[in-house]
């Protein structure tokens, strides 16, 4: 299995999720066939309601979630009739899911199973303890550093250092996509990036917002799959340029 | 050559500040098209007269008109590829809202079924 092991692997049956009832988790799905599957099946014996964004998959990626559904019920499916980019889809799933009764607590989930279930339950206790509105996961809190790519480390290492907002909120990874947030944050979202400029833009946001803000250290699976998958650091460049020029945009 | 200098960098910082702050008003795109059209005058009246252009560099240190209207078409150029880029990123929010609103109802309706 691809998905993050959980430390008390539960049966496929009887699971217990009903104390995560006012929990959505979103994810945005594209082209992840091989692996969708397992990591949402995996993920609803926690967390019942999941929507899935498909962003116009050609691989059967949405095939792959109607076929989870029929074993974890409280998954949705939302496609996107043309491909828009992870930025997009993760507001409309967010719009999807803060429109659902009951909805409470807000996690953004990748499908590359490079996200542990275990993190986002820990996050999800924080939001409900804790006078915070969103938790943001990093890379760079407890002892897992040095499991980042040497690489991807320097160039993650470099944004924070240069970002004077980052630094302000105390933030130490940029463009981490784990995070849980409350109703206060989702229902003002609003994400106009919509390709991967949008980690940069949800710290705006953020800011902006005046959003109560804390990290939480995860553990991201840097699994085969997910790092042939990952972004690339060229993209690094991309996400400068749209920075400086979003400000000036229309809302 | 001090003078094209400061000339230039000055209209194309004015030029970018004004369009970029005043963006979508009527003013600007009026200001927009008045512009355009003082660019290709210019343009055509340097072809027909091009010694009068080099009389013109001469007056800013510029030794030939050719590399003037080369400076101008650079900020120019410059000026259109920023509006242009700001303008598809419009239209990309704008179709992306469009899409999502589909995607939604068809959740929706799926889940009325």
């Amino acid at each position: 299995m691809v998905a993050g092991r959980s430390r008390n692997p539960r049966p496929a049956t009887g699971d217990d999720n009903s104390g995560n009832a006012d929990v959505w988790l979103i994810v945005p799905v594209y082209n992840e066939a091989p692996v969708i599957g397992d990591v949402i099946a995996n993920a609803s014996h926690t967390f019942g309601n999941i929507v899935c964004v498909d962003d116009g998959s050609t691989d059967g990626s949405a095939e792959q979630i109607r076929a989870a559904q029929q074993v974890a019920p409280g998954v949705r499916l939302v496609r996107h009739p043309v491909n828009l980019g992870q930025g997009a889809a993760i507001q409309t799933g967010i719009e999807y899911a803060r429109a659902r009764p009951g909805a409470r607590y807000f996690v953004t989930f990748d499908a590359d199973g490079q996200h542990r279930v275990d993190d986002v339950e820990a996050m999800i206790e924080r939001l409900r303890a804790e006078p915070v509105d969103i938790v943001i996961g990093t890379r760079f809190g407890g002892s897992q550093t040095l499991s980042v790519p040497f690489l991807r480390r320097i160039v993650l290492r470099s944004i924070v250092f240069l970002s004077v907002r980052n630094r302000r909120l105390g933030l130490t990874d940029a463009h981490n996509g784990l995070r849980a947030f409350n109703r206060t944050v989702a229902d003002d979202l609003d994400l106009l990036m919509n390709g991967m400029s949008h980690a940069t833009e949800f710290v705006g946001l953020v800011d902006r917002h005046k959003w109560r803000v804390t990290e939480q250290p995860v553990t991201i699976l840097y699994t085969e799959y997910s790092r042939a998958k990952g972004q690339s650091l060229f993209n690094g460049v991309n996400i400068l340029a749209d920075g400086l020029l979003h400000a000036r945009l229309r809302r | 050559m001090l003078v094209i200098q400061i000339v230039l960098i000055a209209a194309a910082a004015g030029l970018v500040w004004f369009f970029v702050t005043n963006r979508g008003n009527s003013k600007a795109s009026a200001g927009f098209k008045l512009l355009f059209v003082a660019f290709v005058m210019l343009g055509v009246y340097a072809m027909i007269r091009p010694d009068d252009l080099t009389v013109v560099a001469g007056w800013v240190d510029v030794g030939r008109g050719t590399d003037l209207m080369l400076y101008c078409l650079i900020i120019a150029f410059a000026f259109t590829t920023v509006a242009s880029y700001l303008r598809f990123r419009e239209l990309e929010i704008r179709f992306a809202r469009l899409a999502r609103v589909v995607a939604l109802q068809n959740a929706d309706a799926e889940d009325r079924e």
